[in-house]
């Protein structure tokens, strides 16, 4: 029983080529990881892994109005559906295709499963030269319930060249999906990428996100990732900057409740000198909602004069939620500038007080206060339709009453 | 209106109000005066239902009711008002979604319906004519980065876009210019009604110039030491408080 059974089942069944068939021997020898993996010590897939699933299942069509009810409405729309690309934009300069192969040379266990059982996914090429104005969302929907899928994407940003993406995974008349996502991108020289992930699938949804970014000298990228929904994520973001004067932005905010959990492990290798990193990482965990963060940042031997900034600050509003929160720096350079911060808290007091004595309800008042809190990080998000989205979300997360058009 | 009976509060061990004694009826001004530490903002904060400061004895009646059980937003909505003498920063919510909020959450406890927007755009243009207030502070967060000045003044919009029966105004004075003074004081002068009153918690004879109290009292170490007229606040600008606190000293020696 179990997923790793389904897993083994599947591959008996079909023709995997001999790169595929030795990933996923590889991934099978020590199967998923568990909480003796240092890197998933607070993050249990046991109860993820143990349901029934079909693997990379199809099912039906997503009407339009679906889209619409599901999308932020912007004019570039890349939809995906059950992993298959149903529908793209004509954009100048731009190449969108479905699914290609490709290997990545990491050692995750997640990545090489992804590689073996990979079917789904985009391919998009942004050509030299070339900036585009319009953000372009990246929609994937899921149709079919207790199904196991794969997607593997792929984004190059040619050389000084600009793009922002907003990417959003909803499931549509199902709920129990487990979606295992890889997304390889590479920032060429020059390059400028922004990149939403709006995180507000089903209540019992499960998504183990990777991104890796690989930027050349002079490129930036800023990485935002908005959870709300979902019962079980799993984000792994990483960056390697091979070439001077790079620079990797990230900003996360996380809202959770019930039993939610949200993992939000990221890692900024600093390969070459002059280049700088900035992460803030925002969390308000509500009920019996569970928070992790781990931040890894590495500065190589030879590269100087870096600039690292991280913070993860996390608002606790119930006894029974839980983060677990670390900072991980390895520097082997001498010439860097490298500070973080952690801050797990309450709510103050004193502002509490005050908003109380002109009238607003205890509730009410700490809704706000957490609303400002977790807002400091929306500010740092670019495209307004995303930031409003996600002021709404919050809104209603929190439950409180107050107008985001204001 | 506001009844006070022997009245012991403080923080942990430390007893700050030490039996404390004041009736404030409907229509009148009182004006509190006094020695730095002496407990004014501690007697504001205990009226406005500060859970810091533990009461140990005594009551407070307002309207006849026990307020001592309200919770603080209870208390506001019954209509007591407190401008506090370090107006707090709110980040993240703006002046009049704060206002609006407050408003609302007022009604909502009355059984009153919303504020509509263009009803709430009104009320407030009228109070900001009323306090001089420039329009662009509405969209700006809080309190924050506020001068110290502007936060007193939001204080008394807050006050004005409220109407409350009781006002504890806590060294509102202090950090407003002149203007900013004359001002306030008008404002004040205006919303005051035979149905509401003010408490002016102040170190300056100076508001007293625009606003007539009807009493002044002398708060020190945790009691009111001597009650008056208008006349005992120019008495004490001219002698301080040394003339009475050493009276009361003995008297407690
Ligand atoms: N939360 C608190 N914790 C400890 N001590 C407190 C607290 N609040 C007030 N006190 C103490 O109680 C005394 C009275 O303080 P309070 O602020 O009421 O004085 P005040 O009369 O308003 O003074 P001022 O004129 O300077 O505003 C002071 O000695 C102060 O240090
Ligand atoms: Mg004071």
């Amino acid at each position: 029983m179990g997923l790793i059974n389904e897993i083994k089942n599947y591959s008996d069944k079909k023709n995997l080529s001999a790169d595929k068939r030795s990933a996923l021997d590889n991934f099978l020898e020590n199967g998923f990881p568990t909480i003796k993996d240092e890197e998933w010590r607070y993050t249990s897939l046991k109860k993820t892994i143990s349901g029934k699933y079909s693997i990379n299942a199809v099912g039906r069509d997503v009407t339009k109005k679906e889209v619409e009810k599901h999308s932020l409405g912007l004019k570039h729309k890349i939809i995906l559906v059950d992993g298959f690309l149903i529908s793209k934009p004509e954009i100048k300069n731009i190449s969108i295709s479905a699914y290609s192969e490709f290997i990545s040379n990491t050692n995750e266990a997640l990545e090489k499963l992804n590689y073996s059982l990979a079917k789904n996914g985009y391919t998009i090429s942004v050509h030299a030269n070339t900036t585009i104005e319009e953000p372009i969302e990246i929609l994937f929907f899921n149709t079919v319930e207790n199904n196991f899928i794969q997607y593997r994407n792929i984004i190059t940003v040619g050389d000084n060249s600009q793009v922002k993406f907003i990417e959003k995974i909803q499931n549509i008349d199902c709920d129990n999906v487990f979606v295992n996502s890889f997304t390889h991108i590479n920032c060429e020289s020059n390059s400028k990428l922004e990149f939403n992930k709006i995180q507000n699938n089903t209540p019992n949804s499960s998504l183990i996100d990777t991104v890796d970014v690989f930027q050349k000298k002079d490129s930036v990228s800023n990485i935002n990732t908005l959870i709300f929904g979902g019962k079980f994520i799993r984000n792994n973001l990483n960056f390697e900057q091979n070439g001077t004067n790079a620079e990797s932005n990230m900003n996360g905010i996380s809202v959770l409740n019930k039993n939610q959990l949200a993992d939000n492990h990221t890692f900024v290798d600093h390969k070459s000198p002059n280049c700088r990193s900035n992460e803030m990482y925002k969390g308000v965990y509500l009920e019996k909602s569970k928070g992790v963060f781990n931040g890894k940042i590495m500065v190589r031997e030879d590269s100087q004069k870096i600039d690292a900034f991280q913070s993860n600050n996390t608002l606790l509003l119930s006894e029974d939620a839980t983060i677990n929160s670390k900072p991980q720096l390895e520097i082997y350079a001498d010439d860097v500038k490298c500070s973080h911060g952690c801050t797990i808290g309450q709510l103050d007091k004193e502002a509490l007080f005050y908003m109380r004595s002109r009238g607003i309800g205890k509730e009410e008042a700490q809704a706000i206060l957490t609303y400002a809190f977790a807002s400091e990080a929306i500010n740092n998000i670019t495209i307004n339709k995303v930031a409003m989205l996600a002021k709404k979300l919050l809104i209603n997360k929190l439950d409180v009453d107050l107008d985001h058009n204001i | 209106m506001l009844k006070i009976k022997n009245l012991k509060a403080g923080v942990e061990e430390n007893q700050i109000l030490k039996g404390l004694n004041l009736t404030v009826k409907a229509g009148e001004i009182h004006a509190i005066m006094g020695p730095n530490g002496s407990g004014k903002s501690t007697l504001s904060a205990v009226i406005a239902g500060n859970e810091n400061y533990e009461v140990e004895e005594g009551s407070i009646e307002f309207e006849d009711e026990d307020l001592l059980d309200l919770s603080p937003e209870e208390r506001a909505h019954k209509g007591v008002f407190l401008s506090f003498q370090y107006p707090v920063e709110i980040p993240g919510i703006s002046v009049s979604n704060f206002i609006k909020t407050s408003i609302n959450e007022r009604r909502k406890a009355l059984g009153i319906e919303k504020l509509s927007t263009p009803d709430l755009l009104k009320l407030m243009r009228e109070k900001m004519e009323l306090l001089s207030i420039k329009k662009g502070y509405l969209s700006r967060n809080m309190n924050e980065g506020f001068s110290g000045g502007e936060k007193k003044r939001n204080e008394i919009f807050q006050m004005a876009m409220l109407s409350p029966k009781l006002s504890i105004l806590d060294e509102t004075d202090s950090g407003l210019d002149i203007d900013a003074l004359r001002i306030v004081a008008n404002g004040v002068n205006k919303l005051k009604s035979k149905d509401n009153a003010t408490i002016i918690i102040t170190h300056y004879q100076r508001l007293l110039d625009y606003i007539t109290p009807d009493y002044v009292h002398v708060l020190y170490n945790g009691r009111i030491i001597k009650s008056g007229s208008k006349e005992l606040a120019h008495e004490l600008e001219s002698k301080g408080y040394d003339w009475i606190t050493k009276e009361a000293d003995k008297e407690w020696a």
